[in-house]
Formats: structure tokens, C-alpha cells, sequence
């Protein structure tokens, strides 16, 4: 919603600028912001009369106008087709800048020298139309700077309200507030009816089908009325609160909805032939057509006004094409009703619209404003738009709607607020705010909450008022709340920290993927898995839970691949999402690794392609961190994995995840042109296998003594099991064996690979023998010979 | 035979060679001439066993210091016309050797900072589930079912009445059903809403939400909180602005704004020139959730506040497309090592 700032200081007499005013606004919870309506403003551009008119030689559409502006003539070269002698004119002069940001220069067009423009509405910001110039009534004075005659050189405020306040949904809403802030009165628009002999109940007859949905609804009948154009003055103001206007009568509810915040509708009588309004829910197909030519099927959830029979209008909501007020209309009957604010959202919601009213119902409206705007609008129609107001209101209200009367204890309000606020000043706030007090004792007092709040119905409510108005920033800052209670780090959240720092101390990026995949790619990527759905997604490609976070890591090595970030090391911390069968989808937390590409080259060493050792590598580092088994690898069958070049990863006898090099398809899938190395743990076997205290060990007391040995063996024999059979002939002694090299090459034949281990033999009791670390040294060397079929050198 | 005067003058010739070297061959051909096998001093030191006694300790410990003097004043000589960079491979400009180390996501690193911010003031962390159900989503935090608020929140449903959680307010709930006061909690944690993708807005985003529930708590307390919060996180010398705002599960509410730490309040593109930035929502717990959860709620009261990660990680390193957070493109992640 958006008022001009001139429209508030009529209501409430502030001296505050219209920055200062929206600063005071926002910090009572009704924020604002204040910028100018037409930004470049109206400098050198006044009114004028075009005094002559005549066509120019060569051209079809220009005309030389002369434009009188009080104390000289203008000659001005001017394209519209409305263009005529007397009128006035909006004359913008050399200098002027117009609202686009054009500036008026003097120019010659077809020979005629041009000193100023005659401005169409759009060429002043106003409104869209650019099909003529705009003409000012006959008395626009001459000379006057057309702002301040059109009264549009003003400031706007613009809101951002919150759903809880309907009252600031209108000029009075906001001026009760600036009222309350300024510690006085509004001035309430007046209004004065002169009514004709003629009752108005035997024009029409109301009845109410659905008193819940529609607790009020009341009219008035005006006939004889003429439709044509408002006053410059209820433009002005539709236009600055940014409507459109579109004729006298509709102009007319449209301005009292801004200014007393509640919806109006006017209607064309004749629509009423029966001379009855219902209101009623509408049947299960029945057909409505709205006022913007779409037709509606409806359910009962809709709430139509009917004439007796057929819809005429959408409740609160919208009119109906046919009833709606136009050039022909003579009568209207005037609507003011309230309605449900839960059946106006469910009606707008079905209807797939909203509008200004549907807003103002939906927030809340006030049901005892009904004949104060009725009245105000009729008022303004004869004015305006002429024709005889029937006698009275026709109001059917079958159960009253009153103020709810709520207890407020002010000892209770400052000790929610932490201040001492006195109780004088508790009722002065809440009298400026329009809520009576209608009784008082001794630790409370009782509230009358004007219907226009319905948003307040508990004490709590009304402790917010007073904390608003009296402002946040006397709440004085207390500190017995920052001192600690005694707080530990949860296991979850420190091991998570540990993994963070493992694998970026190997060089990997941490990523975050959103969780939502595309349900067609997530089956390529998990055909085995079940996925869960998301009801209404934005997009179709945005419209499962991912069940693996596999997914997005591929998404993210897409992504860096397209871009050339060709070095790719990531790893990321998140959910993979499971259905269940009898419960919510289970939420798996998984750790995620991925390697793809090669190194940079670097000055000291080439560069080199990542693979299955790198990775496996990085899981080593976080066993060693986490302080969980080795982890150990056995082949396995995972569909987006490379066959023979899968496994299943396992901790002790726990399966903790599995690692492989990603099909080459499926690398394509993601439009990605290297090998792609990945891994996926999940987070509660890490937790449940970690151990939290590294274990002490005594440093050796005792020499080691090394020893190598190379060996050559075929391609097929795996090192693991070199090392295992190693470690279990070698015994206690043997502290520690390591592969040192590994050599492929033509002196030692095809298929065939030569591997070399450092062995450290160490005892905690004693100083070995070299004799016998030479016989357990020459037993192993043996056992490989035995084993592998290997030649064996010692070193 | 050769005498200490003959050792002197050996050293002296050999001195002054030094001094007129011109390039490292000079002086290695020095070196040659005096020092090797068959050089000057070293003939004299190889003769000393053809001397007297006397003489030899004489001529030998002035043939050893001579020898010793100049292979210094060789060394130093030449450890001169290096560093006069005649000849050197040494170059201290070449990048360093070094081990990569990987970057922690700018959201972990926001949200890690949060928490041990609140962890000092007594705060315990608490999580929940993402897929939550209205109840806890919604209903126990006082959305009416067919109030507008719940416009305020676009949500993703999911199948069985199920959704994705909007906020980490959830676990307010979760945790005060299962608690007795006093509870000082924070919920770190990930958030849904079904909002187009844009500059400003993504489907996914994080919280870092708070509540303490205590006999006795003020809205004073809660500015105590966060005013702390905000020197911790931001920075001293920030002012704080608490403005009047509407959640349905607190009452009163309000959105904090502090100076903009940018420009100091005076208005700058980063607050759009009003000198205020937007940093969180809170308030005190509505009675109607602690009514909901089995509280009393005249004696206990309590505050809650929540914080949006990626918009505080966004005002902090000036990141403007909420976007890159989940691009995940290495070189934006690089920067946050």
C-alpha cells in the first residue's frame, strides 16, 4: 500500500517531514518508506492555454500551438490529436526535465522553431496514457507550476506491512497511529447526505444465507446518478496511491477503501430486477464471470452476492462482468459488507485472485465501519456524480458483532517488557489508540477492543501495543541473561568439525548442494533407490529430495567443469533423503568425497591426474583423525560405479559407505569430460566407530633395526595381501612394514612388477640380535618367495 | 727449506690474488694454486716432515693458519660474488613448496561462528528433522490453519500431510516438549521455502534460531542477548535498532537493524542508503506455545530469535547473488579458507 504524504497531514496535524514521519512510523511497527511521487519534480512546468492552433505546411499530424502562460506566449510544435484552442494545458518549458528523464530543449521541427512540450499524463509520470495531451479544467489559473494544481508534487509513503494489522491498511489506519505518536486527534473525514422521500427498503430487500461467512452486508440506493470522470482531486490522489482511475462512482468506493480501509462496491441497480440481494455460497459448478472476462467455475467455498439467483460479484473478492457500473448506469446500489476473513482467503485462493479489497477482508476488516463508509461514499456520489439517495440504509446484521473486552494487568506488561511503564501512561496509550477502557481497579484494567483490531484478543496483544507505541528503545538492555549456563559441544556437531578439518588438511573444498534434485537424473544416479516427492515444486527438475548425496556433488563437479575448474577436490556434509513405509522419509547424513581431474603443474613437479589412491588417501586421513579402524575395501556392485573399480567401504564389520571410479556414462550424464574418483560415508557409522581420546603409547626404549626387501611378483598378486602375509609371519617384532617403491618396466618382463617394503624390527623389552632379526628377515623373505612365486631380493 | 717468513709471503701473494679475483674461476684457479694437493701451502705442509723439530711446530702452525685464513677469504669472497648475483640458482622469489589446504563453505563458517558466539553465552545447540509436519512446523508455533501469516512462509509440501520445514523454529518445540526450564537453546539448521529462484532469494537456506524460557524473562533480556550477539559477531561501537514487526509465535515481535558497519550509518549502496541493516527477527515466545508445549505461562516467559545465514554471510563478505552458495564453484568456495 502506498498514501501521499498531504493525504495524512489532512488527517493529523504533524510538522514532521515525510522522512521523519516514515522513520517514526517504522518504529512503531507500521514501516514505511518516503520518496517523492514524481521523482524529477515539476520545476518549469506550469499551466497554460493554448491561445493558437494551425496546421503546419508538411506535415500530417504536427500543429504550431502558441501557449499562454499569464506573462507570455510560447510557441510550442505539438503532435496530439486532441490538441485544441482554449484549452488548458500542462505546458513544460525549455529546462524542464519530464519523468522519463527527457529534458525540454528548444528545438525546430519542419521548419517551426518549438520552445516547451504540451504533456500527455504519461509524459508526467501519471498515468500510462500517452493517446493525447492532458487537459486541465477551464479554471486551472495560469502560470501555476502544474504540480501543485494537480496536487501531485508530493511525497508517497510506502508501506510494508505486516499480516497482523489490518487498521493500517488506510489513510485513517496510518493516521490513528502518527495520532498516537504525536498525542492527538484525527480529524475523520465528514460527510453529509441528503436523502429523497423514496426508502431505500422498498428499492431492495437483503438476505443473508450464511450469517458465518457474511456477518453483515448493507447498501444504499442512489438513482438518477451521471457516470463521467472524477475531480482532479480523487484522481490525484487514486493516482499517487498508485490506482488507476476509471469513473466518478468507481473512483469514488475506491477512495473510501483507502481512506477509511474498508472495500465498497458499487453495482448497477438494474442488475436487480427482482429488487433482492442474497448472499449465499455458491453451488458445486456453478458459473461465475469475473469483472477481468475470466469465467470461475465455483465450489461452496465461494461466497457469491447474487440478484436472487445468478452471482453477481465474487464476495469480497471481485465483481461479476455483467453488474458491474458503466457509461449507461443511472442507479447503483451501493455495497458496504463485511465478510469472514477465513472465507475471503479460501474464496481468493480458489478464485486465484487477489485485489484490494480481497486484501483488506482477508486481514480483517472492521464490521461496525460498514455504514460510516456507506455514507461517506454516497455523500461524495452526489457530489460528484449528482442523483437522489434513497432514504436509509438497508442493513441486515443479524447478530452484532462488539468489542471484545480484554483484562490487562500493566504490573504484567513491564514485567514481559523488562521497564517500568506507569499505569497513566498505559492508559493514555491505549485512550490515543482508540481502545476504551471501560473498567479500572486495582492491579487491572478491562479493554474494549474496537473491532477494527481484530488482530487483539489477549492481554499479550495488547502488551504489544503499548510496547510500540512507548517504543522498543526504552526497553532497557539487560545483561543477566549473557552469562552462561555450563555448555559442552555435542558429539555430532565435534565430529563434524574433525571431518571439516581432516579434509580440508587434504586439500578438498567443502560444498553445500541444495538437497533437491532433478527426479530424472536422481534415477540415473540411484536406480535402486526410492525418491521423495515434493508436492508442489517450482520446477519439475526441482521436484524430489535427493537420496544420495552423490547427486549433488555430480552437480557440482558439472558445474566446475563447464567453468574449467579442471582440479576438482570437494567434499560435503549433507542429508540423503529415504522413504519409509509407515513414517516420514528417513534423513540420512552422509559425508561425500570426490576427486576428478589433474593438479596444476608446478614448478617442482609435474602435475598429476587424480585417482582411486587419492581418494582413498583422503578416507585414510579422516580414519586417522577420527581415530576409527582402517577402513578396508571390499569389491562391490554399485550402478554408477565403474565395474571392478567399486567397493563397498567397511569399518571393522560395519558397511560405512562405498567408493569407486564413476562410470564414464555417467560422467557424460553430467556433461563432464574427466574421470570423476568418489566416495559417500555415512555420518552415524562414522560417530558410532570413532573414538573420541587419542590412546598414549610408550615411546620405544629399545634401537629398531631396518631392513628392505624387494620383490618381483606378477600384476595380479595384490599388495594387501603381500603386507598381510608380511605383518603375520613377522610377529611382534616386526614394528612397522612400508612399500617404498613400486617399479614396472622391460627389464623385469611384461606382467610383472617389482615392489619394495622397508621392514623396522623392534623389540620393547630388548636390544634384537642382528642374528635374529636376520632369521625372521630371511623367514619372510621365504614365505613371499613360497607364496607369490616372487624373486626375492634382501637388502 | 721453507720458513715461516716464506709462509707469509706465500699468504700474502696468495691474498692479494684474492683481492684482484674478478669472477668465482678466478678464485677457484686461486684455490688450485695454493690449496690443492700439489698448491703452495699444501707443498709446505707435505715438507714439514723434512724439518727440525723447532721448526716444524714453527713453520707447520703458521702453514696451518695461513691455510685456514684463505680458505676463509676464499669462502668469503665467494659467498660475495654470489650474492653480487654473478652465479646463483637460488632464488627466494620462487613460489613456496606447500601443501593445498581446502576451503570451509562460507555457510559452515558463518554458522560455526554463530554458535560459539551463543555457546559462550550458555546457549546448547539442539537440531531436528528438515521433513517436519504442520504441527510442529506451524500449528503449535500459533499459525492458525487459514491465516494469512501462513502466506508469509511459502512451503514444499510433501506426501502424507508432510513438509519441508520453513524455519529451525520447529525445534523450539521439539526441545521445550522435552524440557524443563530454565532451556537456552539455539538451532542451527537448514530451511525450505518455495520462493522463485533468484539474485536475493533460494528455494534453500539456513537459521541459526535461539529461545530461552525462563520464570522471569524480559524483552530487556532479549535486547541483553542480542546486543551481545551482535558485538561478538559484528563488531563493538554498532547501534542496534529494535523495530516493531508481526511472527505469529512471538508477541511483541520485532526485526533488529544495526548501523550499517559498511559506511557507520550514513548511508551506503550495502544499506541502500538508509543506514540500517536488517539483520534478524524475534521476540517474546507467544503464550500460546508455551501453552501449546505444556508451559504455565504466567510463570515462565521466554524470547526467540532467528537469523538467516546466508543473508548475514552475504552483508558480511558483500556476496550478491545468494546463488553461489550453492553453485558450488571452487573458486568462490576458495576464497573462504
Amino acid at each position: 500500500m502506498q498514501l501521499p504524504y498531504g493525504w495524512i497531514k489532512e488527517l493529523v496535524d504533524i510538522n514532521w517531514a515525510p522522512e521523519e514521519l516514515a522513520s517514526r512510523l517504522t518504529l512503531c511497527g507500521t514501516a514505511a518508506t518516503a520518496s517523492k511521487f514524481i521523482e524529477t519534480g515539476f520545476d518549469k512546468i506550469i499551466v497554460g492555454e493554448i491561445a493558437e492552433l494551425e496546421e503546419i505546411k508538411g506535415s500530417n499530424h504536427l500543429k504550431r500551438a502558441v501557449v499562454n502562460t499569464g506573462d507570455k506566449m510560447v510557441p510550442v510544435v505539438c503532435g496530439a490529436p486532441n490538441a485544441a484552442q482554449g484549452q488548458k494545458v500542462v505546458l513544460a518549458q525549455v529546462g524542464a526535465v519530464l519523468a522519463g528523464g527527457l529534458e525540454i530543449k528548444k528545438m525546430t521541427l519542419c521548419g517551426v522553431e518549438s520552445y516547451g512540450m504540451i504533456c500527455s499524463e504519461r509524459e508526467l509520470g501519471l498515468t500510462d496514457d500517452h493517446s493525447g495531451i492532458m487537459v486541465l479544467p477551464d479554471d486551472a489559473p495560469l502560470s501555476q507550476p502544474a504540480g501543485e494544481f494537480l496536487g501531485v508534487d508530493d511525497y508517497i509513503l510506502k508501506f510494508d506491512l505486516t499480516p497482523n494489522r489490518p487498521d493500517s491498511l488506510s489513510a485513517v489506519g496510518v493516521a490513528r497511529d502518527v495520532a498516537c505518536l504525536a498525542g492527538q486527534k484525527i480529524k475523520r473525514p465528514e460527510y453529509n447526505i441528503v436523502e429523497s422521500s423514496y426508502k431505500c427498503s422498498e428499492a431492495v430487500k437483503i438476505s443473508i444465507a450464511d450469517p458465518q461467512a457474511c456477518p453483515r452486508y448493507a447498501a444504499r440506493v442512489i438513482k438518477g446518478v451521471k457516470i463521467g470522470q472524477s475531480p482532479w482531486w480523487i484522481k490525484a490522489k487514486l493516482l499517487m496511491c498508485g490506482i488507476r482511475p476509471i469513473s466518478n462512482v468507481v473512483d469514488i468506493t475506491n477512495l473510501v477503501m483507502l481512506e477509511l480501509g474498508h472495500p465498497l462496491h458499487a453495482f448497477d441497480y438494474r442488475q436487480f430486477g427482482n429488487r433482492e440481494v442474497l448472499v449465499r455460497r455458491a453451488e458445486n459448478g456453478e458459473k461465475f464471470t469475473a469483472l477481468d472476462g475470466n469465467e470461475h467455475i465455483l465450489t461452496p467455498e465461494g461466497l457469491l452476492i447474487t440478484d436472487g439467483e445468478k452471482g453477481v460479484a465474487a464476495a469480497g473478492v471481485m465483481g461479476g462482468l455483467h453488474s458491474e457500473v458503466s457509461e449507461n448506469t443511472t442507479d447503483i446500489l451501493l455495497e458496504s459488507a463485511f465478510f469472514n476473513s477465513i472465507t475471503i482467503r479460501k474464496s481468493r485462493i480458489k478464485l486465484g485472485m487477489t485485489s484490494e479489497s480481497s486484501v483488506r477482508f482477508e486481514k480483517g476488516a472492521d464490521p461496525n465501519m460498514v455504514p460510516e463508509a456507506l455514507n461517506r461514499a454516497a455523500s461524495l456520489i452526489q457530489k460528484y456524480a449528482g442523483g437522489d439517495i434513497l432514504q436509509g440504509i438497508v442493513d441486515c446484521y443479524p447478530k452484532e458483532i462488539n468489542p471484545l473486552m480484554v483484562d490487562l494487568r500493566p504490573d504484567r506488561c513491564n514485567k514481559i517488557l523488562g521497564i517500568r511503564i506507569s499505569s497513566e501512561r498505559i492508559k493514555e496509550i491505549l485512550n490515543n489508540l482508540e481502545f476504551p477502557i471501560s473498567r479500572i481497579n486495582d492491579s487491572s484494567l478491562t479493554v474494549a477492543v474496537p473491532t477494527f483490531r481484530p488482530d487483539i484478543t489477549r492481554e499479550i496483544d495488547l502488551i504489544e501495543e503499548i510496547a510500540r507505541i512507548e517504543g522498543y528503545d526504552k526497553i532497557p538492555t539487560s545483561n543477566r541473561n549473557i552469562g552462561p549456563l555450563f555448555t559442552s559441544i555435542r558429539d555430532d556437531d565435534r565430529l563434524r568439525q574433525e571431518i571439516r578439518r581432516a579434509l580440508t588438511a587434504q586439500g578438498l573444498d567443502e560444498i553445500y548442494g541444495s538437497g533437491i534434485a532433478d527426479p530424472k537424473m536422481l534415477s540415473r544416479v540411484a536406480p535402486d533407490l526410492a525418491q521423495v516427492k515434493i508436492i508442489n515444486p517450482i520446477a519439475e527438475d526441482l521436484s524430489v529430495l535427493q537420496n544420495t548425496v552423490f547427486y549433488s556433488m555430480l552437480r557440482a563437479v558439472s558445474h566446475n567443469f563447464a567453468q574449467r575448474n579442471l582440479d576438482i577436490r570437494i567434499f560435503e556434509m549433507g542429508k540423503a533423503f529415504h522413504p519409509q513405509k509407515n513414517s516420514a522419509p528417513a534423513e540420512i547424513e552422509q559425508v561425500g568425497l570426490v576427486l576428478s581431474g589433474r593438479t596444476n603443474d608446478q614448478w617442482f613437479a609435474k602435475g598429476r591426474e587424480h585417482d582411486f589412491y587419492g581418494l582413498k588417501g583422503a578416507i585414510e586421513a579422516l580414519s586417522e583423525t577420527l581415530r576409527f579402524l582402517p577402513p578396508t575395501y571390499i569389491p562391490a556392485t554399485h550402478p554408477i560405479m565403474n565395474e571392478g573399480e567399486s567397493y563397498d567401504i567397511k569399518i571393522g564389520d560395519k558397511v560405512a559407505g562405498l567408493a569407486g571410479q564413476v562410470k564414464q556414462e555417467m560422467a557424460r550424464l553430467f556433461d563432464v569430460k574427466q574421470s570423476i574418483f568418489a566416495a559417500v560415508l555415512d555420518f552415524e557409522v562414522l560417530l558410532r566407530n570413532r573414538s573420541n581420546e587419542p590412546s598414549y603409547e610408550p615411546l620405544p626404549r629399545y634401537p629398531a633395526a631396518p631392513r628392505d626387501i624387494a620383490i618381483v611378483v606378477d600384476e595380479a598378486v595384490k599388495v594387501g595381501d603381500i603386507i598381510e602375509l608380511i605383518k603375520e609371519t613377522g610377529g611382534p617384532l616386526l614394528e612397522r612394514v612400508e612399500l617404498f617403491d613400486l617399479y614396472r618396466g622391460k627389464q623385469i618382463g611384461e606382467g610383472r612388477k617389482s615392489l619394495a617394503f622397508a621392514f623396522t624390527y623392534r623389540s620393547n623389552e630388548r636390544s634384537l640380535e642382528s642374528a635374529e632379526v636376520a632369521e625372521l628377515h630371511n623367514k619372510i623373505g621365504q614365505m613371499l618367495k613360497e607364496h607369490f612365486k616372487s624373486e626375492v631380493r634382501e637388502g | 727449506m721453507p720458513g715461516t717468513e716464506q709462509v707469509e709471503q706465500i699468504l700474502a701473494e696468495a691474498l692479494a690474488a684474492v683481492n684482484a679475483a674478478s669472477s668465482l674461476s678466478d678464485l677457484d684457479a686461486i684455490d688450485v694454486k695454493y690449496l690443492a694437493r700439489k698448491g703452495a701451502i699444501t707443498s709446505v705442509l707435505k715438507s714439514l716432515k723434512d724439518l727440525p723439530l723447532e721448526e716444524r711446530k714453527a713453520v707447520g702452525a703458521a702453514a696451518n693458519s695461513a691455510r685456514i685464513k684463505l680458505e676463509e677469504t676464499i669462502s668469503a669472497a665467494k659467498s660475495r660474488f654470489q650474492q653480487a648475483g654473478i652465479i646463483s640458482t637460488f632464488d627466494p622469489t620462487l613460489p613456496g613448496i606447500a601443501r593445498r589446504i581446502g576451503a570451509i563453505h562460507p555457510i559452515t563458517r558463518v554458522i560455526d561462528s554463530m554458535c560459539e558466539t551463543f555457546r559462550g553465552m550458555g546457549f546448547t545447540i539442539a537440531k531436528g528433522p528438515d521433513i517436519e509436519t504442520d504441527y510442529y512446523n506451524f500449528e503449535a508455533l500459533n499459525f492458525p490453519p487459514d491465516h494469512p501469516a501462513r502466506d508469509m512462509q511459502d512451503t514444499f509440501y510433501l506426501e502424507n500431510g508432510l513438509l519441508l520445514r520453513t524455519h529451525t523454529t520447529p525445534v523450539q518445540v521439539r526441545e521445550l516438549e522435552k524440557s524443563k526450564p530454565p532451556v537456552k537453546i539455539i538451532t542451527p539448521g537448514r530451511t525450505y521455502r518455495n520462493e522463485a529462484i533468484s539474485t536475493r532469494s533460494y528455494c534453500v537456506f539456513h537459521q541459526v534460531d535461539g529461545f530461552l524460557v525462563d520464570e522471569g524473562v524480559t524483552m530487556g533480556d532479549l535486547k541483553g542477548v542480542l546486543v551481545a550477539f551482535c558485538r561478538d559477531f559484528y563488531g563493538e561501537g554498532l547501534k542496534l535498532r529494535f523495530r516493531p514487526s508481526f511472527f505469529p509465535f512471538t508477541e511483541p515481535s520485532a526485526e533488529v537493524d544495526i548501523s550499517c558497519f559498511l559506511c557507520g550509518g550514513k548511508g551506503c549502496q550495502l544499506c541502500k542508503y538508509e543506514g540500517w541493516l536488517e539483520i534478524l527477527g524475534c521476540g517474546m515466545i507467544d503464550p500460546n506455545v508455551l501453552k501449546n508445549v505444556g508451559y504455565d505461562s504466567e510463570k515462565y516467559t521466554g524470547f526467540a530469535f532467528g537469523i538467516g545465514v546466508e543473508r548475514t554471510a552475504m552483508l558480511k563478505y558483500r556476496i550478491n547473488d545468494i546463488r553461489l552458495f550453492y553453485e558450488n564453484d571452487i573458486r568462490f568456495i576458495r576464497q573462504f579458507k
